[in-house]
């Protein structure tokens, strides 16, 4: 009987230990919301553009490494007076350097694809004054399109799984070239845009 | 003389801004100092109530701007501390019946005669909060370790940054329950401290004897008992640029812990 309630009275004890370990303190939970709430209010950033922020990172990233996408953090916070971004991904293997060449490589690629087609573009529309100035004012936008490109977009990624990041609507658009045939699908876009102006 | 305005603030209702101004001030009184209380909650006026004054207010912050009286008139003596006295809202008008400039100009005139003028600030961020922070030059941010008065905070903070006329704020941590800290059910001072990353000013304890203090109309600090008020004491000491450490609440509270778990441990044998 008394052996009983002491193994009782120690399961109870290891009981509560063991809870106390496993679950997530209340107090914890409200710091954690708090955190990222504050770095919503402080910055402007919405979800919306923290997600968007978080797909250019991996993409970028990717480019360099194999990692558990699903299981990047990215959070902002509060150090002393500096406001600093933690960024925590769990690696899956480096990629070897042929890869990474690889990748450069097809987004240079891409790169001077889209710039031919800039281009393709500005020979296409230099009849009238007027369409000049809108070329320049294009040729702007596209130059720093086409930077942030440089920085955010993953080729391998695009090549291999053009339904993840497909030209769909670009295609809607122009309805004029299938899913494969980005180069010339792009071209219809920008062409469209000063067709508005 | 030129004496210090200093802001209650906080941002979200409720969370101790006219108590911590009723409080802070009576001790500052206390201490030698002379104090003038500024509500400037007009419409929804308290700070009198806490200080057992609602029955001697004839003129209020709004005849003085309206010129029905002259300053010195409307400033209602403490019963207790000559050195202290409250200048009072008007409680049948709305926020926009006095400006940024009239307060500034009021806190101006006070500087010239008292050590402390007090501003108690409406909860919110609107004009009623942009009024009571433009004659000051210092600010103290009421916050409780819950995530929407921290949220608040948090915005108070980032607007009080934004102003060039203060100097400084400190952080007043109020309603701190140590059990629950204990319990890991309550952000403790360090995680609010943390998050907020300021400076803090005082950790004032969730005491009962606010809400009986309260209804007495007496501030909790004349009661040297109890523990509220003797952090609220010091509070007034830390103003005064002394060098108070902080109590340390679970200790002040395990007396009582202790007890209880003597009690506890007695029941579960019988059981």
């Amino acid at each position: 009987m008394k052996d009983n309630i002491f193994t009782e009275l120690y399961n109870k004890l290891l009981g509560f230990f063991r809870q106390a370990e496993e679950e997530e303190s209340t107090k914890d939970v409200a710091c954690n919301r708090l955190r990222v709430v504050l770095m919503q209010d402080r910055t402007n950033l919405t979800p919306q553009l923290l997600e968007k922020m978080r797909g250019e990172l991996v993409e970028l990233l990717s480019k360099y490494l194999e990692m558990d996408k699903d299981a990047l953090e990215l959070n902002l916070e509060q150090e002393g007076e500096q406001m600093a971004l933690m960024l925590s991904i769990p690696v899956i293997r480096a990629k070897d350097e042929t890869e990474i060449e690889k990748a450069l490589a097809e987004e240079e690629a891409k790169k001077m694809a889209e710039k031919n087609a800039e281009e393709d573009e500005a020979a296409e529309e230099t009849e009238t004054e007027e369409e000049l100035e809108e070329e320049d004012l294009n040729a702007e936008e596209d130059a720093a399109e086409a930077d942030a490109d440089v920085e955010s977009e993953n080729e391998t990624l695009n090549k291999d799984n053009p339904k993840k990041f497909p030209n769909k609507e670009i295609c809607g658009d122009c309805r004029e070239c299938e899913f494969s045939d980005d180069i010339e699908c792009e071209k219809k876009i920008p062409s469209k845009k000063t067709a508005k102006k | 003389m030129s004496g210090r305005v200093i802001v209650i603030t906080s941002g979200k209702g409720g969370v101790g801004k006219t108590t911590a101004s009723a409080n802070i001030g009576t001790a500052l009184a206390k201490a030698g100092n002379k104090v003038v209380m500024i509500d400037t909650d007009i419409g929804l006026r308290n700070l009198d109530l806490l200080l057992g004054l609602e029955n001697r207010i004839v003129y209020t912050i709004v005849d003085v701007v309206e010129e029905r009286c002259k300053l010195k008139q409307a400033l209602v003596k403490d019963k207790k501390n000559p050195n202290l006295c409250l200048l009072a809202a008007a409680q049948t008008r709305d926020k926009s019946a006095v400006t940024e400039e009239q307060l500034k100009d009021i806190c101006e005139k006070l500087k010239k005669d008292y050590d402390f003028i007090l501003v108690d600030c409406p909860a919110g961020i609107e004009q009623g909060f942009q009024n009571a922070v433009a004659g000051a030059t210092e600010a103290i941010v009421v916050t409780t370790p819950e995530m929407s008065a921290v949220r608040d905070a948090d915005r108070i903070i980032g607007l009080l940054e934004a102003k060039e006329e203060i100097e400084s704020y400190r952080l007043l941590l109020n309603r701190v329950r140590p059990n629950l800290i204990k319990s890991k059910d309550m952000m403790s001072v360090e995680d609010v401290v943390e998050i907020l990353s300021a400076d803090l000013i005082g950790i004032i304890p969730e005491d009962t004897g606010i809400i009986t203090s309260t209804n007495k109309g007496e501030p909790i600090v004349n009661d040297e008992k109890s523990l509220a008020g003797r952090a609220y004491t010091n509070v007034a000491k830390r103003i005064m640029g002394e060098e108070v450490e902080f109590m340390n609440l679970e200790e002040e509270t395990s007396v009582v812990a202790k007890v209880k778990k003597f009690f506890k441990g007695l029941m579960v044998k019988e059981k």
